[in-house]
């Protein structure tokens, strides 16, 4: 992806479900909901086969406990106030990292966009460190910083914020020439040009970016508890493998997987909110 | 890109020279990030400097020990690689091609996609022990990226290519191997690139988790025995092999057209 | 007559290519448009039509020269000059009506009369019942209506268009012709059209100016004399073909040179 010579973005940063082009033909009735009853049915079959392998015992409870002994577990979580101190703070973190990297991306991806040459100067690096590969400098950010919120915050930003410059960039650079030129002949300051123009047309990508800005600041956060922390959901998946008590830890892992699919459920609300009328055929 | 622009008057910018700007001010942007390396190893005495960084890794480089470390978590990468990228280049194909595919297992790959899989690494080490739960853990990390961009690409083909596939009589292999992948090539690059650091990502948080060999574990060790010259040492070998491999496979991406 | 209308005076725009040289994209322009009238331009692509109602606009820097459009000097762009361009320029986000409304937003023209003028214009261009429709749920044409609206809205007194059809069909084409006929017949707009279909300009316009390839110059100014009510019928009358031959004879050469001159840049 160069940005510099207006070419599509990294196909993994498109909006969900659109081309740049001519809207989509509306799909036919529930290809949306024909998948919602699929992955219903198929996450019951799924549940299904694993108890009943469970009952069998195919594998062993200590490995893979089946899902009857997992709700217990569950239920048990929702009453540990370490639980949710746990919760809390990786909460935290994530929504912290998603608020300053969102942020920073998006004034870094404007400021791209006004100056290209900066940004020329900056996206080999930008490219090369998408998102996950700033993971490795954690136990350098630990020395520096100390093990606490602020190293994985500071971090989880960075991992955020990669993806949202370089999409909020890419759909700046894709705003149609004339809409600008129209701006210029009503008149309009810069800000207006900014806001009133380039970023509503850009909304598709920067909510992409957005889209891979909070999974990368969940995947962040997590992987850094995960490695070494004083607490947090990660932290204390790794407590409890250590300590060997496995059917709390597979519940904690459940929980992260619920965490991930509600943000990923939110974001798609949210991109559909913004994008209402503008891809109806 | 040539001509100038008559609407607005806006020159069109000389490709050539702006390039070599860039290239100068993406060089010189490292130099600045050494500096500032230098600086702040000089405020706080924690980090070892560019300097005797690079010395500890070279002695490193020289211990039968070390290579050992590096040889496990780069050919375990590799390895993750070449798997995620076979299955995830599968996957992605049958999910372009498979209206029937995409609706059942749509919804599933997005929830995936957006978990941190190092949390299944507990799930993995008792079924595939120490040194293969880690392949499987890169495995995963790798297979994402390659399956969604070739999953688009493909699904976003031109119908009219499967028109010309069917015109010529073209067997399943040759739409595939003529016609399918070197249309999806870029995108497809794209998902290797991500795939080849992420593999390497993957492999090496395993290792900070538990592992008997390997560089991620040089770097946890390292850290926990104050002996931070090593830590930096290694993170600087391996956060150096992730960067030049993205850069190379980012350039090679361009090229592409 | 004298301040109202459009007065080009000696205009000359020039531009420096990437490779060092000098285009001249208008060469020593000298035009007079009366108020209310109506204009058309034609001539080869490439040539400086775009450039010369970017001048107008006011979004064009001038080399020498200037234009006064209604006693004005042009010095940036004005509300009082409406432009319509050839792309699509409907804002997707936007409904119909934001999308008319959205020049007066940015003019400060108060709420009530945004509504008010915003409607009336949705009306004059024929789209009424499409308040509330998305620019994606339009044809191309009814999109370029919507421009128009947008543009009709500031109430200027110049509209000027650039190739606002190039992008649709000829029946379309056609269609809307008689719509901006119609339209300024009511509004009494000095229009002036650039386009690179004779036929339309032929149709369309009391004055026609054809325009050579670079540097660009007027090199023929052709009065219209059809009758005022004309419609589509009068392409097969013979003093349109008159017409239309002698802005074509005038064309040619210009056209093929210019059409040369691209393929050997392998622009």
């Amino acid at each position: 992806m160069t940005v510099g010579q207006r070419e599509e973005a990294d196909p993994v940063a498109l909006p969900a479900g659109s081309t740049p082009g001519p809207p989509r033909r509306r799909r036919v009735w529930g290809d949306g909901r024909l998948s919602a009853l699929a992955t219903a049915v198929l996450l019951v079959a799924l549940g299904g086969c694993w108890e009943i392998g469970s009952a069998a015992k195919l594998w062993s409870p200590e490995v893979l406990p089946a899902p009857s002994a997992l709700l217990p577990a569950l239920q048990a979580l929702a009453g540990d106030p370490r639980f949710w101190a746990d919760a809390g703070r990786t909460g935290g973190e994530v929504l912290g990292s998603i608020g300053f990297g969102g942020v920073a991306g998006l004034l870094v991806g404007v400021s791209f966009w006004k100056a290209p040459l900066v940004g020329r100067v900056f996206e080999p690096y930008l490219v090369s460190f998408y998102a996950v590969p700033l993971v490795l400098f954690y136990p350098v950010m630990i020395v520096l910083v100390g093990l606490g919120t602020p190293s994985v915050i500071i971090l989880a930003s960075v991992m955020a914020a990669i993806p949202m410059a370089l999409n909020t960039w890419v759909g700046l650079a894709a705003v149609p020439p004339v809409y600008l030129r129209l701006a210029r002949s009503i008149s309009c300051t810069r800000w207006q040009q900014l806001f009133r123009v380039a970023l509503p047309s850009a909304a598709p990508y920067v909510l992409a970016g957005l889209r891979l800005a909070v999974v990368y600041a969940l995947i962040g956060c997590i992987a850094m508890e995960f490695t070494t922390a004083q607490a947090g959901l990660g932290y204390r998946i790794r407590y409890l493998y250590d300590s060997f008590e496995t059917a709390p830890m597979y519940a904690y892992i459940l929980v992260v997987l619920v965490v991930s699919i509600i943000l990923t459920a939110l974001l798609a609300v949210l991109e559909r909110v913004v994008m209402a009328g503008r891809n109806r055929s | 890109m040539t001509a100038a622009h008559p609407a607005t008057g806006a020159l069109a910018v000389r490709v050539p020279d702006r390039r070599h700007y860039a290239l100068l001010g993406s060089v010189g942007l490292a130099v600045l990030g050494l500096v500032i390396w230098q600086i702040a190893a000089g405020l706080v005495f924690v980090i070892p400097a560019p300097l005797a960084t690079v010395r500890t890794l070279l002695a490193n480089l020289m211990t039968g020990g070390y290579l050992v470390d590096a040889q496990v978590t780069f050919q375990n990468s590799l390895v993750a690689f070449l798997l995620g990228a076979l299955i995830g280049g599968a996957a992605g194909l049958v999910l372009g091609l498979s209206r029937w595919a995409r609706i059942l297992f749509e919804p599933l790959l997005i929830a995936l996609n957006g978990l941190p899989k190092i949390v299944l690494y507990p799930v993995l080490l008792p079924i595939f022990h120490l040194s293969g739960a880690k392949v499987v853990m890169g495995l995963l990390f790798a297979l994402f990226p390659i399956l969604i961009n070739v999953a688009i690409g493909v699904r976003e083909l031109p119908p009219v290519y499967r028109t010309l596939a069917r015109s010529v009589n073209a067997s399943r292999w040759q739409t595939l191997v003529h016609i399918i992948l070197p249309a999806i090539r870029r995108p497809l690059l794209t998902g290797v690139r991500l795939s080849v650091s992420l593999a390497v990502v993957g492999v090496v948080l395993s290792e900070f988790f538990a592992t008997r060999r390997g560089l991620g574990r040089v770097v946890l060790q390292a850290y926990s025995g104050g002996d931070y010259r090593n830590m930096m040492a290694t993170i600087l070998l391996l956060v150096s092999v992730s960067f030049v491999l993205s850069l190379l496979l980012w350039r090679l991406e361009r090229r592409v057209r | 007559m004298t301040d109202r209308g459009i007065q080009i005076d000696e205009l000359t725009v020039r531009f420096p290519t990437p490779d060092g040289e000098q285009v001249t994209a208008v060469d020593r322009v000298t035009q007079r448009i009366p108020e209310s009238g109506f204009v058309s331009i034609v001539g080869p692509s490439g040539c400086g039509k775009s450039t010369l109602l970017g001048v107008i606009a006011g979004l064009q820097p001038v080399t020498t020269g200037d234009v006064v459009v209604d006693g004005r000097v042009v010095t940036g762009p004005d509300r009082r000059v409406g432009l319509v361009f050839q792309e699509d320029s409907t804002l997707p986000w936007k409904t119909v009506t934001d999308n008319v409304r959205f020049a007066m937003q940015i003019a400060g023209v108060d709420r009530a009369e945004q509504r008010r003028r915003a409607r009336e214009a949705i009306d004059l261009v024929g789209l009424t019942g499409f308040e509330e429709a998305y620019p994606s749920m339009l044809s191309g044409g009814m999109r370029q209506r919507v421009a128009l609206a947008r543009s009709l809205a500031l109430e200027p007194s110049v509209l000027l268009m650039d190739e606002p059809f190039a992008a649709l069909d000829q029946q379309t084409r056609l269609l809307l012709g008689a719509e901006i006929l119609r339209i300024w017949r009511r509004t009494h707009q000095t229009v002036l059209f650039v386009t690179h279909d004779l036929s339309e300009a032929l149709l369309l316009s009391q004055q026609v100016w054809v325009m050579s390839y670079r540097p660009g110059r007027i090199i023929d100014v052709v009065d219209v004399d059809l009758p005022e009510d004309r419609d589509a019928s009068v392409v097969s009358t013979p003093e349109f073909n008159q017409l239309q031959n002698r802005v074509w004879e005038s064309l040619r050469a210009e056209s093929l040179r210019g059409f040369r001159q691209e393929s050997a840049v392998g622009a």
